[in-house]
């Protein structure tokens, strides 16, 4: 529908040279009239190499900053570049560039300030592990119970923004481990957030930021997050 | 006698790092007065015998402890909450230097551009 809407695609990178290539590709064949650009966290291989050989535009960050940081610099970006949309896409090729328009229409018809891509709206796809439903079913009744809101994939990295939630984004965004917290930050802000069934490929390169070892600390962290962001003030 | 020495050696080495720099007085004040006060109930132990009889403590040298105790937790907190402004301050300046980047490749294409037009 409407081209005339500035539209950008924020692709967080740490280490992705292997899939960087095809995820852009995959963002220009299926989702033309989206502009996009790079965010590469500091890699430690040839992903910024294959970014400027290409010419993809990119963000290239001096120093690592985790995924909050990364992913806050493409808000920024869209900020001060007058994007009235931003789509966090990661660039391991989880994601598929197919739904970016249907997102964009739901946000903008339905005056959305965020369009969530669930894996479990119609549980198609690549569904995630068991233990890590678990974890993630945990979160949406957490955040259920906290904001009377119904999010069933709280910790999905693709997430379309409108204008609003763009600049809060830019200014607030946690370093670590940001899907659920941010989402009861701008919950408590009155924004409207609904979700848009996705499938979600099982990731061929590169390792979740969520090891096993690390699954409870995600836990114990997000789940005070959560509650620190009760505790402030709007 | 020995433990004075020491003091003041051991502030002597302050003061001459920040002399050169590697240490900056904001931060080593805390630990100049830290030991000038040391050194005051080293000369004067009599000091130590007051604080414990305040406090109710029957031993002097535990009152020391007590207080080395929570200076260093003290003092670690301060740590704490100064690697927080520090890891935020680092996060901003390379978001910075990022879009920075961007804009100045995106100016300077724009620059050849038009220089290529003319």
């Amino acid at each position: 529908m409407e081209r005339s809407v500035k539209s950008l695609v924020i692709i967080p990178a740490y280490n992705e040279e292997k899939s960087i290539d095809r995820t852009v590709e995959d963002i220009r064949r299926n989702a033309p009239d989206f502009d996009f650009v790079v965010v590469n966290d500091c890699s430690s291989d040839q992903t910024l190499g294959i970014c400027l050989e290409k010419g993809y535009p990119v963000l290239n960050l001096p120093v690592n900053l985790g995924i909050g940081g990364a992913v806050q610099t493409g808000y920024r970006y869209a900020r001060q570049n007058g994007y009235e949309v931003a789509v966090q896409f990661d660039g391991d090729g989880q994601h598929d560039a197919a739904y970016l328009d249907a997102m964009r229409d739901k946000l903008l018809t339905q005056k959305l300030d965020m369009v969530i891509g669930s894996r479990f709206l119609e549980k198609e796809g690549f569904q995630s592990s068991g233990i890590r439903r678990l974890g993630i079913r945990y979160f949406t009744r957490l955040i259920r119970i906290l904001t009377g809101t119904v999010i069933t994939d709280p910790t999905s990295g693709m997430r379309m923004a409108g204008k609003t939630v763009i600049a809060e984004f830019a200014d607030n965004y946690p370093k670590d481990y940001p899907e659920p917290e941010s989402v009861v930050r701008i919950l408590r802000q009155g924004c409207k957030v609904q979700e848009y069934p996705v499938k979600m490929r099982r990731r061929t390169e590169g390792t979740s930021s969520i090891s096993p070892g690390r699954s409870i600390y995600y836990m114990v962290k997000v789940t005070l997050a959560i509650f620190m962001e009760m505790l402030r003030r709007q | 006698m020995i433990a004075a020495v020491i003091i003041l050696a051991a502030l002597l080495a302050i003061v001459n790092m920040i002399r050169k720099r590697a240490l900056e007085l904001k931060y080593a004040l805390a630990w100049i007065i830290v030991l000038i006060l040391v050194l005051i109930v080293d000369l004067v132990p009599a000091i130590l015998n007051v604080i414990s009889y305040g406090f109710g403590i029957a031993t002097p040298v535990n009152t020391l402890f007590l207080l080395a105790f929570c200076f260093s937790i003290l003092l670690i907190f301060i740590l704490t909450v100064t690697v927080s402004r520090l890891s935020d301050r680092i996060r901003q300046l390379s978001q910075a230097v990022a879009l920075n980047e961007a804009r100045i490749e995106q100016l300077a294409r724009e620059l050849a551009e038009r220089e290529g037009q003319k």
